[in-house]
Parts: structure tokens; sequence; C-alpha cells
């Protein structure tokens, strides 16, 4: 079809196009390889197919927006048919009588061939059609309906770039490109039927009927429509659009060790003896992956939305960091400020307090279509801050400290840890001088806090009562250390480990039970790193055990209560604990009631990473506030006269959710409860008044 | 400018204090760093950030632990540290001010900070005695120092927020009430990492001092009652408290 010298002209044009291209995909993945490295990964080609499957389906976008996200699948679906329409194109135009209108008789083609052929038509045709009105969807929420979603908050740090709309340019490019391209290649399709009609072709057979067929049309649409594709492809390894390439590759290479495990402040694996400080300062200090990340961020801001620090207006937007980054990295390659590669993250990409505000529940992790990591930056970002002094929140410093010279952050002596054992009317083992089954690690709040101390004793009925072989560490026990890690304090984390290991290493047991999903967490997931390879339990788990084995039953069922429950993070969403309590639960026999946002997409109490010990409260709805009224909301839909109960299976949970009941002024209306009373309740065991006290 | 910091090991209140004779059970507490002496700490090394110099850390080693506080206060940026080993939990701070003073005279310090009191005995003698026996000016209740040439600025609270400040010439001594920032954090790995490499210097005590005073008794303090707590709404809660303030006749 093409003429000669339009021939000479488009292969220069593909040639310049390829250059650009190799140059940007190579800028990407130099600025890649100027990350830490990662922890070794398994199996990629396995995994790499795994996300292309993924992609192909689209399956981790729709965790959240369903029927945005089946829009985006249409469009997917969209741009891989045009790639094969562009390659016929490009076919077209350089192989003489290459026309595959009318069944492609022009080409004959042998007769297998024709149903192909067919079928190309139509499904490029149609796809042409729905390309152009999903596009104008996305354009019209992003211009004229401004999805909130898409925005940030006031007070999030951002690059000066994306404040002045950045993303918004990229997205108007982007659109506008797609609806000149495919508008352009149906238009030359439509020029090139020169007799009338063609059944495969509804879309083009009706501009067809409007324009005519026309040799130089055909020729102008083709330019359009290939011109554009070479400018476009080496424009979208430098725009938010690279997430096309990136997001599969990044999903291929997404984390593989469990939820729970963070990487650590500095990495094992050492490349030409480079010596590594710990955790993140600048950009380049961050794991390979981190970065890339960045590319593969489609800045969505699904994040932003179940992000709980986020919710309680504190600075922080997960995705505001990925783009941040994006941004930064940009300016820095292809841009002419390469000495940002070595500007401090913490004034460029997230704000010092927005580094401070989040609760480390994974929300945003979990969420992300493409494996992104925006917690793991957090983190890192923290462990340096600690390292060069950075002024801290007096009470994490308070709680930090203590955990340093008392193994616990409530400034409270060793000694005092098992005082409550004490006050009950049966013996505790200690585990380090007699050997137990169960050792059972108690953790900071249950051992310490005197509004919790009750059901930790209740625990230990429950135990006694089920015939159950458990002991304690007594002053033996450390904080496990989860928070610690999170608050990015690695030293303290790891002395803590230390402690812990040498108390284990004193004590015979088979297995350990936690009644704290944080200590759950880190002795499951990170203490085996350390050496640490035991069977870790929550205790939801163990006494479902107990009534499966029928050494607890249940005497009266509880069926006057009507409850709700809220998954913790550190158990459920890091864990994958959802069944256990549910099946507690049930076996009690309460009216139980699930909150729209259950399981893998619980919201966070608020009070994780360290959140807990923040000397400062900032104004706003809190969180657990909002929790609680979720949950009388839920209740709502279910009148009735029975006692409404917010069941919780974490000693913090006990702490956050009862003052959100306070300060919400829903006192009366909702009770929050451990479900070690619910299970005392049906079981028949009393809360005894304290012996010794 | 040559800082010097006199530092006070104390039992540790996290625990119950536990009593033995006529003293503190000292084989069954932790010790931990004074207080004031983590200001005093701070204080010194905002001087050395500020204008340079060097910062001495020195305290008496009563158990035999006094290494864990020295590291600590290396790694918030102490340049030296040195322990008088004395292994006497029961040194008072007579003696402890003497001992003190012994050790620090040989070092030409322009100023020398201690903690304007310590939780255990409360009687702010460790800063005026080593004032005393050093022969230098002391000033106590210092909420901040400023170092210049051969003098010092430095503020000094009084009861009931009033503040004055003084200009003080070198040596002296100075009670640190509270350092301008609150004492930095260190992190546990850097506290490792000095404790791994860095050397404490170790000084015999020298010379005698009491206080003249020996305890007759020692005795843990008698609970005398619980505070009751009312439970209920706030007019069940209201409901009581009237019921109680009858039962006294006091309503
Ligand atoms: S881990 Fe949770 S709090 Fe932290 S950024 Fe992600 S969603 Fe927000
Ligand atoms: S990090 Fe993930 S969830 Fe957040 S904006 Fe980017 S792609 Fe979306």
């Amino acid at each position: 079809m093409l003429t000669p010298i339009e021939k000479i002209l488009f292969i220069l044009l593909a040639l310049v196009s390829a250059g650009f291209t190799f140059h940007g995909f190579k800028t990407i993945i130099d600025t890649v390889r100027k990350g830490r490295p990662a922890p070794e990964l398994k199996n990629i080609p396995a995994s790499l197919l795994k996300a292309g499957v993924t992609v192909l389906f689209q399956r981790t976008i729709f965790k959240a927006r369903k029927a945005l996200s089946a829009v985006h699948l249409g469009l997917f679906f969209g741009l891989i048919t045009y790639a094969f329409v562009n390659l016929f194109d490009v076919l077209e135009g350089l192989i003489p009588n290459f026309d595959l209108t009318y069944s492609g008789k022009h080409l004959a083609p042998p007769a297998w061939t024709i149903p192909l052929i067919n079928i190309y038509s139509l499904v490029s045709d149609v796809m042409s059609m729905f390309l152009l009105i999903a596009i104008t969807i996305f354009l019209v929420r992003r211009f004229i309906v401004k999805d909130k979603a898409l925005t940030y908050r006031e007070n999030v740090l951002l690059n000066p770039k994306v404040k002045a709309g950045g993303q918004a340019k990229d997205s108007l490019i982007v659109g506008v490109f797609v609806i000149m391209h495919v508008t352009a290649h149906v238009l030359s399709q439509a020029y090139r039927l020169t007799e009338g009609a063609d059944p495969f072709m509804p879309f083009a057979s009706f501009l067809n009927s409007i324009f005519g067929a026309s040799e130089t049309g055909m020729h102008v649409a083709w330019w359009v429509s290939i011109g554009w594709v070479m400018f476009i492809i080496p424009y979208l390894s430098r725009s938010k659009h690279t997430h096309f390439f990136m997001a599969p590759i990044n999903l291929g290479l997404a984390k593989q060790n469990p939820r729970g495990q963070l990487d650590p402040a500095i990495p094992l694996k050492v490349i030409d003896g480079r010596k590594y400080d710990p955790g993140a300062k600048v950009i380049t200090d961050l794991a390979w992956k981190r970065i890339l990340d960045a590319y593969a961020c489609v800045q969505c801001n699904r994040c932003q939305d179940v992000c709980p620090a986020n919710f309680y207006q504190r600075p922080l937007s997960p995705s505001a960091l990925e783009v941040n980054k994006r941004y930064l990295l940009k300016e820095a390659t292809f841009g002419s400020h390469p000495d940002l590669l070595l500007a401090p993250l913490t004034e460029t990409v997230i704000s010092p307090e927005a580094v401070w505000s989040c609760t480390t529940c994974y929300a945003c992790v979990r969420v992300c279509p493409v494996g992104n990591e925006p917690m793991a930056d957090i983190v890192d970002i923290r462990r340096r801050m600690l390292i060069d002094g950075f002024e801290i929140d007096s009470g994490v410093q308070t709680a930090l400290q203590s955990l340093a010279t008392n193994g616990n952050w409530m400034g409270k002596g060793k000694r005092l840890r098992g005082r409550w054992a004490k006050e009950l009317e049966f013996p505790v083992k200690n585990a380090t001088e007699e050997p137990v089954e169960v050792l059972w690690f108690v953790g900071d709040t249950a051992s310490f806090d005197e509004r919790v101390i009750p059901n930790t004793k209740m625990v230990a009925r429950i135990f006694h009562q089920a015939g159950l072989d458990f002991g304690i560490l007594y002053q033996n026990e450390s904080n496990a250390g989860n928070d610690v890690r999170r608050v990015g304090e690695e030293g303290l984390f790891e002395q803590l480990v230390e402690q812990n290991m040498a108390a284990f290493g004193k004590a015979q047991f088979q297995r350990i039970v936690t009644t704290d999903p944080h200590s759950f967490n880190t002795l499951k997931n990170e203490y085996p790193q350390f050496g640490g390879k035991f069977e870790v339990k929550h205790y939801t788990v163990t006494l479902l055990k107990l009534f499966e084995e029928g050494k607890l039953t249940v005497k009266n069922k509880l069926s006057h209560y009507k409850v709700t429950f809220h998954d913790p993070c550190y158990l459920g969403r890091y864990n994958g604990g959802f069944t256990a309590p549910r099946k507690l639960l049930e076996l009690l026999g309460v009216e139980f009631h699930e909150m729209p946002r259950n399981c893998e997409n619980s919201f966070c109490c608020g009070a994780g990473g360290g959140q807990i010990w923040m000397g400062k409260v900032a104004p706003g709805e809190r969180p657990a506030e909002n929790r609680i009224k979720e949950a009388l909301s839920t209740f709502e839909k279910h009148p009735s006269d029975k006692k409404q109960l917010f069941i919780v299976t974490c000693p913090k949970d006990m702490v956050m959710y009862s003052d959100a009941v306070k300060t919400t002024g829903n006192e009366g209306k909702i009770e929050v409860r451990d479900i070690i009373q619910l299970v005392a309740e049906a079981v028949g065991v009393e809360e005894v008044s304290p012996i010794v006290g | 400018m040559n800082i010097v910091v006199a530092i006070k090991h104390i039992p540790s209140i996290a625990d119950d204090v536990p009593v033995k004779g006529n003293n503190v059970d000292f084989d069954s507490v932790d010790f931990v760093l004074n207080e004031w002496d983590e200001h005093s700490i701070e204080q010194a090394v905002l001087i050395k950030e500020a204008v340079g110099g060097t910062v001495t850390v020195i305290g008496v080693d009563l158990i035999g632990e006094l290494d864990n506080a020295l590291h600590l206060a290396l790694a918030k940026g102490a340049d030296k540290v040195v322990k008088i080993t004395a292994d006497d939990p029961a040194a008072d701070s007579h003696m402890q001010a003497k001992w003190l003073s012994e050790a620090i005279k040989g070092m030409g310090a322009n100023m020398v900070f201690a903690g304007v009191q310590a939780s255990n005995d409360l009687d702010g003698q460790i800063g005026p005695m080593i004032a005393a026996y050093l022969d230098m000016p002391y000033i106590g209740g210092v909420s901040s120092v400023e170092a210049n040439s051969d003098s010092a600025t430095v503020n000094k609270e009084f009861a009931g927020g009033a503040g004055a400040k003084y200009s003080v010439s070198m040596p002296f001594v100075a009670g640190v009430q509270a350092a301008p920032k609150p004492p930095r954090y260190a992190p546990v790995s850097k506290v490792r990492q000095m404790a791994q490499s860095a050397t404490v210097e170790k000084v015999a005590p020298s010379g005698d001092a009491s206080s003249g005073l020996t305890f007759k008794k020692m005795a843990p303090p008698v609970v005398t009652g619980h505070a009751e707590m009312i439970e209920g709404s706030s007019k069940e809660v209201a409901a009581k408290i009237v019921e109680l303030l009858k039962s006294k006749g006091l309503a």
C-alpha cells in the first residue's frame, strides 16, 4: 500500500522510535539496578508465568473497585488486540496486496485462514468501538467527575510536578493517543472498503457509509495511526504508563517470603563488597525491587483508599510515596537532576510525620494490583532515621528505652511480668524450670496492663480447666519485638530476639501459644531466621482444638449475644487466621454478623507499628472509632434487644476499642470483649476474685 | 571545650524495691542511669556539637555494671568514658562526690556537669560537693548552657517557672535540671558497637568522705488502704457518691 518513499520514511521513523524506546528501557533497568540487593527469589520463570496469567485475567485489580476494574479489563484486552492490529497495519503498509478486508480476498489466502481473518476483523472492529467508550469513561472520571479517589490530601508531601497535575497530563496524552490512534485505524479500514460494507467490520462499514472509500484518506489515516504508535512507545517508557510493561514483571518478582517477614535492614547478600548502612536515606538505599515498584505503580490510589493513617487525616499516602518516587526517578534520569538520586527521601517522597504515621497494617501491600510494597519503604526509612539520630516521638522513645532496659515497653521491672500468675488460685508452671507441653508467650499488654490482666487470667483458667499442660517464662520473657522491628529499631529487635531465644533455650516445650497476634507474627515468621524453629499457634486455634477434642464443652449457649468480630491485622491479613475465631463464635452459639470490612479487608485499629506508643494524639476520627461505628451500623441492619458485643482476639485491641467506645459515646450500646470472656461464660468458668491482692 | 559529666548509677524503681536490713536489698534490684544525668549528657553533647571539644563521662561503678550506662553515653556522642571501680553499692553521695572529684581533678575540665539530683536519695549533693572539692563555682537548677570562649551563658530555673540568665566564668560545676532538648535516643546497634570497640578507662577510688549519717531503719511503704473504684453509668456513680458522703456524715 505504501509508496517506496513512504516505506523509507516509515523505516527511518521506526528506527528512531526503536532507538528512543531502547534508551528509555535501558535507563529504567540501569536505575533499578542501582538499588540494593533484595532477598533471593526462587523459581522466577514460574512466578513470571503465574504473573502473566494473573495479568491476563487482571485478577489482582478486582480486590477493590469492581466496576471500574471491569472496564479496565476490557481496556486491557483492547490494548492486547491492538498489538495485533498494529502488526497487521504495518504489514498492510509494507506488503503489497496485504489487505484483510472482505475476508482477505485481495490477498487470496489459504481457505483455512479465512475464518481466522473474519474473527480478527470482527474482534478488532468491535474492540475499537469498545476502546473509544472505555477511554472516554476513564477520561470523564479523571477530568469531568474528578473522582476523589485520584486526589491526595492537602497535607501529603507531593512532588511539585505531581502537584501541578503531571499525572493528569500523562493520562490526557495517553487518552488522546488512544482515541486518535483507534479512530485513525478504523478510518483507514473504512477508506479501504471500496466495495461497500464488510459484514465483519460493522463499525468501519458504518464510517465507510459516511466518508466513502479513498486512497488518500487511507494513507493519511494509516500514517496518523502508525505515526502515533511510533511516538507513543518511547513516550510510554517515560510516563506513568510504563506500568503496561513493568507491572507484570513486578508482579512476577513480588514478595515470596511470608507477609509477616520484613526484609533485613542490611541486605544479606553483598555485591562488590559494598558497605551498607541500615535502612534507607536516599532512593538508591532501597532494594532494587522497591525502585521497580515505582515504575510498576499504576497510580490507582487503591492503597491510599485502604490506608488507616490516611483515613485518620495523617499526611501519609502510600500511593503518593510511589508516585513521588517515580517522578523523582524521572527527573533524575530522563530530566536534568541526577543529584536527586542523592536527595533524602524524607524531603522528596514522604514527610517525616507521614513516615511515623504508618501502622504497618499491610493493607496497602495486600490491595496493590501490581505487587508493590510501600510499607517496606516506610520501615526502611524509619530504620535510617533512628540510626541518624532523627528526633523521634517522645512516647516511642520512652517505650524503646524501657524495652532496652526492662524488656517491655511499659516501664515495668522484669520481675513483675509474671505477677498476675501468682494471683491465680492454682500455680502456673515456670517453663524454664520444668518441662511443659505448651509454652504460653504472654506478651507485654496481657502481662502488665491492668485492663487486660483479667482476660489473661481467664485464659489461664480455661487452659487449666481443659487440663492443658502449659507454662510461662515469667521474668525470662521479653517483648517479642514485632513492633520494635516495625518502628525501625533493628538493633533492639535483635537484642530482644537473643533474650527470648536464650529463654526458649532454657525451656522444654512442644509448641508455643500466644495471646498477642503481634508476638505471634514475629515468632512464627521472623524468629526462624534467627534459629527459632518452633510451632507457634494463636490462642484461638488452641481453644478451638480444645473444644474439638472435647476438653472444653459449651455448657451455656450464648444466643443472647449479637456479636461482630474484628480481624487483627497480624492474625488475619498477615497470617490468614480467619477461621478459628469464627468457628469458635459459631460453637458458642452467638448471633454473628460480619462487618463489611472483614478478613483480608479488615480495617486496622490504628495501634500497630508503634502507633500505640505515640505520645501525641492527632485530632480527627481515629481508625478505631470508625470501626466501632462500622460495627454499630452492621448491628442496625439486624435490630433486636440482644446485647451487642465487639469481639477481639488481641490484647491491644481490647485497649484500643474500649477507648473508642468511650470516645464515640457509645457506652451501653456496644461492649468490647475478648473472645476468652465468651468462652469462659460458655464453659462456665467464673471470674474468681484474686487470692493475693 | 573540655566537658566532664559526672553520672550516678542508681537502683531502678521499675521493680518493687526490696529492703534488707537497714538498706535496699542491692542484690535484687537492677541499676539504671539516673534520669537527670541523661539530661547532663545531652547538654554536654549539644555544646560539643555547637562549639567542638570533648565530652568525658565518669561514674562510680557500684556493682560492676556501669559499663552499660557508659556505652550508652558513647553512643550518644561522648568521647571518653571512665569508671571508678568501687564495688560498693551502698556508697553514698558524699563518698561518690569525693571519689569523682579526685578523678576529675587532673582532667583540665572547663565545665563539669552533674544531674541536679538523683531519684534514689534526692539530696542533690554530688554537684555542690564536687564544686567544693575542686574549688570551682557551682550553679544548680540549670536548664541550658551555652559556651563562649572562657565563660558560659547559663539559664537557671526557679520555683514557679521564673528563670534567670547568668554569665559564669570557667571552670565551673553545673547541676543540670534539664537539657534544652529531650535526651536523644541511642539506637541499640550503636550501643552494641560501642560495647565491642570502645575502651572504658578504670580508676581506683581514692580518698574518703562520709556524710556522717547512718541508716537507723529502712522499710517499704505501708499500704494503708485501696482506692475504691465505683462502677456503673454516670448516674449510678453519682448516686453512690452521694450515698457515701451521706454515710460519712458529710452531706
Ligand atoms: S501499612 Fe497500613 S498504615 Fe502503613 S502505609 Fe500501608 S496501609 Fe497505610
Ligand atoms: S502502589 Fe499499588 S495500589 Fe498504590 S497506587 Fe500504586 S499500583 Fe495502586
